[in-house]
């Protein structure tokens, strides 16, 4: 076996609406997401026997079972840089899982109260405690906290490399902000932006604008993995993940500033052999899912596995190419981060399985293949998923 | 309320740092196998991975490789100090030798990638001096 190439499906998707306070606790968001998505697949709970999360999810495995009446948990993991890198980690480890037989059928699910804090700290905010260890002992005594100072630096030092600009880093919020105008469950549906709006919004940390700067969101979202074979019989089409891949590169002081110039990121060793996984080029691909923290990293992201080569990325966003219904390469049909909600990227997997069953409502014609990423600028991981039509 | 940003908790391996920049001192490991620097702190040189080392004294001279001009508080502390500088210099020992610091006493609107910079050192309230970064002429 040199790769799991469509022998495992997603065969269900489900999520709570994205709110700034949900009222109730992260297990109860866990659970409404995972039974919505246990629903959509025709499954029952009973049918359900593995579980893959974030490691930075508060919720237990075991409690998830108890609650939801999963009577028997073979296959139980986490993925690190879970945080942003999690995503399609937990779903490349659950397929692993029903593809080598140690489950039948893996949820992969994100929940948090991220924006009330009820439970989960918001990432925006620095630690009060007095002193800093470790990584953090050589940034927090310079005020530097936020991923998006950090982000911050990253994207200067791309400014200064490549020539790119505050409006083109515009382009992917206003892409985003575009599509969740058009989505009524997204949290800025009926808040259109405009270049105006973004060039004028609240500086953050230069070249960082606000609106650069995703949301912060109560919510869960979940999908659920089986192997290809039993797919065939279930409530959805399947949607084969055509390849799927964890990623870590080199960077300067670990997290805190990126080395753009490293000729390996997180983004190109994944890239290396994802697209030769899925036995397809960066052309097959009609929809992209890039993980949208930081309008910065999203050009990055482009650029560093391969939709572009580096230092493009600035023209390569432009002329509405990541606008649906026109544009040639849609992004983040749903809203994304930026202005759907923030449920650390799964919502976006949740909006590709979608576009492959045919039933976004920003649906783009004749979909075969996602591409799909997690948070970069930490080790991460992405997927290219494969529509059955 | 805090008044300061947190302090750097020295631990095993980085005490040598922090207590040359008491004596107003940048200093980093230099590798004894491959003679190359490395920040932060590590048990193996992170070119070669010899684990035998020397503390080094840096002339504390450098370009900016890149900075962010911070506006929005996210730490107490940050309230009454917006806008400040974060800069990485890039030190002149090494191509690539790059440190996380502060700007100080600089107009953010002047600063521009590759000007050049050299060490000073600032007190935080804790009693432990922190090394930044001032521009130079030349």
């Amino acid at each position: 076996m040199d790769s799991i190439s469509d022998q495992a499906c997603i065969v269900g998707i489900g999520h709570t609406e994205y709110s700034k306070d949900s009222g109730r606790s992260e297990l109860k968001l866990a659970c409404e997401a995972i039974g919505a998505a246990i629903e959509d697949a025709g499954l029952s709970p009973a049918d359900i026997d593995g579980i893959t999360k974030y490691t930075m999810d508060n919720n237990d495995a075991v409690d998830i079972s108890r609650s939801l009446g999963i009577p028997h948990l073979r296959f139980f993991s986490e993925v690190a840089y879970g945080g942003g890198g999690g995503p399609l980690g937990t779903i490349l480890l659950a397929a692993m899982a029903v593809v080598t037989g140690q489950a039948n059928a893996v949820v992969a699910f994100r929940a948090m109260n991220e924006r009330s804090g009820r439970g989960t700290s918001r990432f925006g905010q620095a630690s009060t405690a007095a002193g800093a260890a470790g990584t953090a002992s050589y940034a927090a005594p310079y005020g530097l906290f936020s991923p998006a100072q950090m982000v911050a630096l990253a994207a200067q030092r791309h400014m200064h490399l490549y020539g790119t600009e505050s409006k083109h880093f515009a382009e992917i919020a206003l892409a985003c902000r575009h599509h969740a105008n058009l989505n009524p469950d997204a949290t800025m549906y009926g808040r259109p932006m405009t270049l105006e709006d973004h060039q004028n919004s609240r500086m953050i940390s230069t070249p960082l604008r606000l609106l650069d700067c995703c949301l912060e969101t109560d919510g869960g979202a979940a999908v659920i993995v089986t192997k290809a074979d039993r797919a065939q019989d279930l409530r959805q089409p399947p949607v084969y993940i055509a390849s799927g891949g964890l990623g870590g590169g080199p960077w300067n002081h670990r997290f805190m500033v990126r080395d753009i110039e490293s000729p390996a990121t997180e983004a190109t060793i994944i890239a290396e052999r994802l697209f030769p996984d899925a036995g397809i080029t960066h052309a097959d691909i009609d929809v992209l899912f890039i993980y949208d923290h930081f309008t910065p990293l999203v050009l990055m992201a482009l650029e560093e596995f391969g939709f572009c080569k580096r230092g493009e990325g600035k023209d390569f966003v432009g002329g509405g190419r990541l606008r649906w219904p026109d544009g040639e390469l849609p992004l983040n049909t749903s809203g994304g981060n930026l202005s759907e909600g923030y449920i650390h990227g799964m919502q976006n997997t949740i909006e590709a399985v979608r576009q492959l069953r045919g039933t976004a409502r920003c649906q783009v014609a004749d979909t075969k293949h996602a591409f799909v990423s997690a948070g970069n600028a930490v080790p991460t991981s992405a997927m290219i998923l494969r529509g059955a039509r | 309320m805090l008044s300061d940003f947190p302090y750097p908790i020295p631990e095993h391996g980085s005490e040598p740092y922090w207590a040359a920049c008491n004596d107003r001192r940048l200093v980093m490991q230099r590798c004894d196998a491959c003679r190359k620097f490395r920040w932060q702190p590590t048990p193996l040189c992170t070119f070669c991975a010899d684990e035998n080392f020397t503390w080094a004294t840096l002339s504390g001279r450098g370009k900016i490789s890149t900075w962010t001009v911070v506006t929005h508080p996210v730490h107490p502390a940050a309230i009454d100090r917006v806008p400040y500088v974060v800069v990485e210099v890039e030190l002149d020992e090494q191509t690539g030798l790059r440190m996380l610091s502060n700007l100080v006493d600089v107009n953010p609107a002047a600063i521009k990638a590759d000007a050049r910079v050299a060490v000073t050192f600032t007190e935080h309230q804790s009693g432990q001096m922190l090394p930044v970064f001032r521009l130079t002429d030349v």
